[in-house]
């Protein structure tokens, strides 16, 4: 007579449940793709049916390859938007021209060009909503091993980074007329109306944004990043849906209108990082005062100790990355601007600002991602998106503020920089390469300690969270975004 | 296989694969480099990258991710470069390498996959990858550090640093305390302007890779090469055996204790100034003697309980009278009972000049300041003899309820128990290279160190300055012997010194750059400032470093308290 395992009963109903969760996901993915597929064809003006079949095969292979790590509302968004992105980039731009015979340069763009309402589809019907409701599901997944969840401390954090963020915006909103447009949307064009809406989505977006991105984050440097990814969505989600759809408006996706939009992507996407840093901001200071002071919780290394370090190996590393760019961004004419701040126009003086500059945003760069471990690949995955980060805030919008006193954020300006846009992703990558080189320098040495270890094993990113997707989505329409759009 | 080569071999197969997508898009590029670019990328990152735990899905679009960087620095920079000598650098240019960016992306997506998917098959195939070949565990040396002060304590986070973690080696720190004291500060611990804490550096903390041990060394057995630790009991219980900690390397770095030269009444009246502890019960003791005084009413035995002997014109003796005048000075305040005339900090001194560590003239900078402020001084007379209340000195009985004694100090005892022959201090003589001649690993630093300058063969003096180099010369000697490699001599000069005499006004001597002859001299509030910013610089740790400094600030702005924190009856 053989014995029954005591666990069998119980495995067995859990693999049932299990199933039945795969199938009504694998269900919800179908519906939920066919919807988005109608959604976006009409939006599109082609045939709804066709829009369903195709929309309802992504579904699917949305679910079959990205529903496990849709662990979480925000987790689920960022690898719906990578998804939405991808199939874009294979589809309309890559294999439908490519069918089509049109292979070549500039033919091949404009190409594209013509498919990039296909593009704010993919991302707000299928992407966005796949993403969210599966996320959604998620929750109720039991995930061994997850992150603890703090609603209050991701609202009320998040709301004051939307609040700081739309403190900082508040001259620029106000120099482009924007109040009126807000107040517009409750049928009131008063600017005290309009700063108040503007303060109101503000803290609706901050709140949100800690909602969704809390468990993702794990720093100044990751908020940073989830930052640019949630302006960037706003951006599609904003001026290019809600807003029209609100003022009654029919939906206009094409490059045209979005290239007309362009100086607000430019608005949005740092407006993301704002909130992402404030939110970051808000947070570690919510668990420093509260969580690591506890003494129980205590780091055998103290907070300031690193901080410090992290300065000085960001300063040798902004150095480092700065004079491996600087032929780039001579050649590009960005080090003749800065030597233009001057007065003077020596390419010497130039270059020397230029470094400087170069070890002050290392040390930035230090402060931001001191917590974002010690792996050679993610670390430079991180510079690259810093580097792309600062051809925003760099040559866009603070070098012009200093020359002119307001930003550049015309689709020209942006085109007319497009060359010095390999310079900073240069000189991001090489920053994080040498930061993470000298982190693991000294870290071989705090290593030694088994107390430092288990710290360590805490700040690496387990499997299957979603700052791969994040890489994706960011990396690629940060850059691809000027190009078509410029 | 090994490890690279199975590597390289996946690596330049998915290369291989991916370099398609990057053939159907890249037309400035001849189809055969493509392909050639695509395996060493391939193969590049295969090698170089750690083998992360990721997903196919995660790889897809991280991977796919790093196709666009690629694209900027490839499509953009290199190819044109090395197709026309030179950049194009222009928006239109960048938009016309629009297709690539497509490949870029595919090609990486593509490489991303295979090359998990290849790591997967070949795990399947050929078993799991091979470890990096481990080399033969040689038996592992012991090296055991005996004392906590600066030198032992700088002998092993050097040595930590010499062997970055070298396996094969293992380092003991033994110390009888817990906590490195930076004695440059004690007097003003004494003197209430410190915090106790505040100017000792946990030893666990400060140390990563060698393990700490507290404990009081027993005595050590040479011939087992070990170190026998006395037994600690837990009370009512009986003692344990004593511990042994084997070495292959010893060092003596136990520090100096206060010599008393065998005038037992001095050492039962009088109080030592070595530890925290000593500083600690210095400070409760002068405030229970104003407590008594301020309710004495005979005006003799008010002027006993208000005189504080100090016993040695040396930097502890002369620091300590400084700190014990202006906080007894200061706490008058607090006690109206008691006059200034009633107070007197008399430092005895067998010389007819205090510090001659520093020139003559400071010395007698020093004195003078110091009697200004109040301090009596008793030069070129000896302390004979000391009962209760009463200090005999070489010129006559001084009465006084308060002898503190830091006119001599010697090498740790346990010296004396070793078979190796010791100079008048009762210091180990060792080479130049801090080996004790004779005696294979066994080394001696610091106070318990004779040891001759190995450039100018004069003695180097038992100072912290000399045993913080000390200690980094011998951590690399070790590693040296550890690695049968040739010792290098030790060679100093000493920067110079500098003392805090009083409020605000200090004595530096400090040897002139590149001139080693030749030393500059500063007294008052700038050698002051020079003694508070260059000994906050070497006080260990930055967080000590702040907590001193609010110290400081605070006391700027209060005055000091009189609260007694012992109980010392």
């Amino acid at each position: 007579m053989t014995s029954v395992p005591p666990n069998q009963p119980a495995t067995a109903a859990s693999g049932e449940i299990k199933s039945a969760r795969n199938h009504f996901r694998l269900a919800v993915g179908v519906c939920l793709g066919a919807a988005g597929g109608t959604l976006c064809a009409m939006a599109l003006g082609s045939s709804a049916a066709h829009g369903a079949v195709a929309g309802a095969f992504y579904g699917l292979v949305f679910v079959l390859l990205f529903a496990e790590r849709c662990s979480s509302p925000g987790a689920g968004l960022m690898w719906g938007l990578a998804y939405a992105l991808l199939l874009w980039m294979i589809f309309p731009a890559g294999i439908f021209p490519w069918v089509a015979g049109v292979r070549r340069g500039m033919p091949m763009l404009e190409e594209v060009r013509l498919s990039f309402p296909a593009l704010a589809g993919y991302l707000m019907t299928f992407g966005l909503p796949l993403g969210v409701v599966l996320g959604l599901m998620g929750i109720l997944r039991p995930q061994p091993g997850r992150k603890e969840f703090h609603p209050w401390r991701a609202i009320s954090g998040g709301g004051l980074g939307g609040v700081i963020a739309a403190w900082i915006f508040e001259a620029w909103m106000s120099q482009g007329g924007f109040y009126p447009l807000l107040g517009g949307l409750v049928e009131n064009q008063a600017g005290a109306r309009g700063v108040g809406l503007h303060f109101l989505v503000a803290v609706a977006i901050g709140a949100s944004f800690g909602l969704l991105f809390q468990r993702d984050i794990f720093g100044y440097g990751s908020s940073l990043g989830w930052g640019m990814a949630y302006g960037i969505l706003w951006w599609f989600l904003g001026p290019m849906t809600l807003i029209p759809l609100a003022f009654g408006l029919p939906l206009d996706w094409s490059s045209d209108h979005a290239s007309d939009l362009f100086g607000s992507l430019v608005g949005y996407i740092l407006y993301g990082v704002i909130v992402g840093i404030a939110y970051a901001m808000a947070d570690r200071l919510w668990v420093r005062l509260f969580v690591e002071s506890d003494p129980i919780n205590r780091e055998p290394e103290g907070p300031g100790l690193r901080t410090l370090r992290s300065l000085g190996w960001g300063a040798v590393a902004g150095l480092a990355g700065g004079a491996v760019s600087a032929p780039i961004l001579i050649a590009s004419g960005v080090v003749s601007k800065i030597a233009g701040l001057q007065g003077g126009f020596s390419v010497a003086s130039g270059l020397v600002l230029y470094l400087v500059g170069s070890a002050a945003i290392g040390m930035s760069y230090g402060l931001l991602f001191r917590n974002e471990g010690l792996l050679l690949g993610r670390g430079i995955s991180w510079g690259w998106l810093y580097g792309l980060l600062w051809w925003y805030a760099g040559p866009l919008t603070l070098l012009p503020i200093l020359r002119t006193g307001e930003a550049d954020w015309r689709p020209e300006a942006a085109s007319a920089l497009l060359p010095s846009l390999v310079g900073h992703l240069v000189y991001g990558a090489v920053t994080a390469f040498i930061f993470v080189l000298l982190e693991r320098k000294y870290s071989r040495w705090l290593l030694l300690d088994p107390r430092n270890v288990a710290r360590e094993s805490r700040r690496t990113r387990p499997e299957g969270t979603s700052v791969p997707a994040l890489w994706l989505f960011v990396l690629g329409l940060g850059v691809l975004l000027p190009i078509l759009l410029g | 296989m090994p490890r690279i080569s199975r590597r390289a071999g996946i690596g330049t197969l998915a290369g291989l694969l991916a370099s398609v997508a990057l053939v159907l898009t890249v037309k400035s590029v001849p189809a055969p480099l493509l392909v050639l670019l695509g395996a060493g990328i391939g193969a590049f990152l295969v090698i170089v990258s750690h083998r992360e735990r990721m997903g196919y899905v995660d790889n897809l679009m991280a991977s796919a991710a790093m196709g666009v960087p690629l694209w900027a620095v490839f499509s953009l920079v290199v190819f044109p470069f090395f197709s026309a000598w030179s950049m194009e650098w222009s928006a239109d240019a960048v938009r016309g390498h629009f297709p690539e960016l497509v490949g870029w992306v595919g090609f990486r997506a593509v490489l991303g996959l295979a090359l998990q998917g290849l790591s997967a098959l070949a795990d399947r195939v050929l078993g799991p990858e091979p470890e990096a070949a481990e080399a033969a565990m040689p038996k592992k040396r012991r090296v055991v550090i005996l004392g906590g002060g600066f030198a032992g304590m700088q002998t092993a986070a050097s040595l930590e640093h010499e062997l970055r973690g070298d396996p094969s080696v293992s380092i003991t720190l033994v110390s009888e305390t817990n906590a490195l004291l930076f004695t440059p500060m004690l007097a003003e611990v004494a003197g209430s302007s410190l915090e106790p804490g505040h100017i000792s550096t946990p030893l666990r903390t400060s140390v990563r890779s060698a393990a700490f041990v507290r404990g009081r060394v027993q005595s050590v057995v040479l011939e087992k090469r070990c170190v026998l630790l006395e037994p600690e009991a837990a009370p009512g219980q009986a003692p344990e055996a004593p511990r042994a900690l084997e070495f292959d390397h010893l060092v003596l770095a136990l520090g100096a204790v206060s010599n008393f030269h065998g005038m037992e009444n001095i050492e039962k009246q009088s109080f030592n100034f070595k530890s925290l502890l000593d500083a600690i019960r210095i400070r409760n003791h002068v405030i229970e003697m104003f407590e008594r005084a301020d309710r004495e009413k005979d005006r003799a035995t008010r002027r006993g309980l208000l005189t504080f002997v100090v016993a040695g014109g040396g930097f502890a003796g002369v620091e300590l009278a400084g700190a014990l005048n202006d906080f007894s000075r200061g706490i008058l305040a607090d006690y109206p009972n008691l006059q200034s005339e009633d107070l007197n900090i008399v430092l005895v001194h067998s010389r007819d000049t205090i510090l001659p560590e520093l020139s003559a003239s400071l010395g007698e900078y020093a004195r003078r300041s110091m009697e200004a402020r109040g301090v009596t001084f008793k030069l070129n007379t000896r302390l004979l003899d000391a009962r209760p209340g009463t200090v005999v000195l070489s010129d006559g009985e001084l009465p006084a309820a308060t002898l503190v004694w830091t006119a001599g100090v010697a090498p740790n005892p346990l010296l004396a128990t070793l078979p190796y022959p010791r100079d008048k201090r009762g210091a180990v003589i060792v080479e130049t290279t801090m080996a004790v001649p004779g005696a294979p690993g066994i080394w001696a630093v610091g106070d318990c160190a004779a040891l001759n300058d190995g450039k100018t063969g004069k003695p180097c003096p038992p100072t912290a300055q000399f045993a913080l180099r000390e200690a980094n010369t011998l951590a690399r000697n070790i590693k040296a012997s550890l690695a049968g490699k040739p010792l290098k001599p030790f060679h100093f000069d000493s920067l110079g010194a500098l003392c805090v005499v009083g409020h605000q006004t200090a004595c530096a001597e400090l040897t002139v750059p590149f001139a080693r002859q030749k030393s500059m001299r500063f007294s008052g509030l700038l050698a002051w400032l020079m003694w508070r910013g260059i000994y906050l610089g070497k006080l260990p740790g930055i967080e000590r470093k702040v907590r001193v400094l609010l110290d400081w600030t605070i006391e700027l702005f209060f005055p000091k308290d009189v609260v007694q924190t012992i109980d010392l009856a």
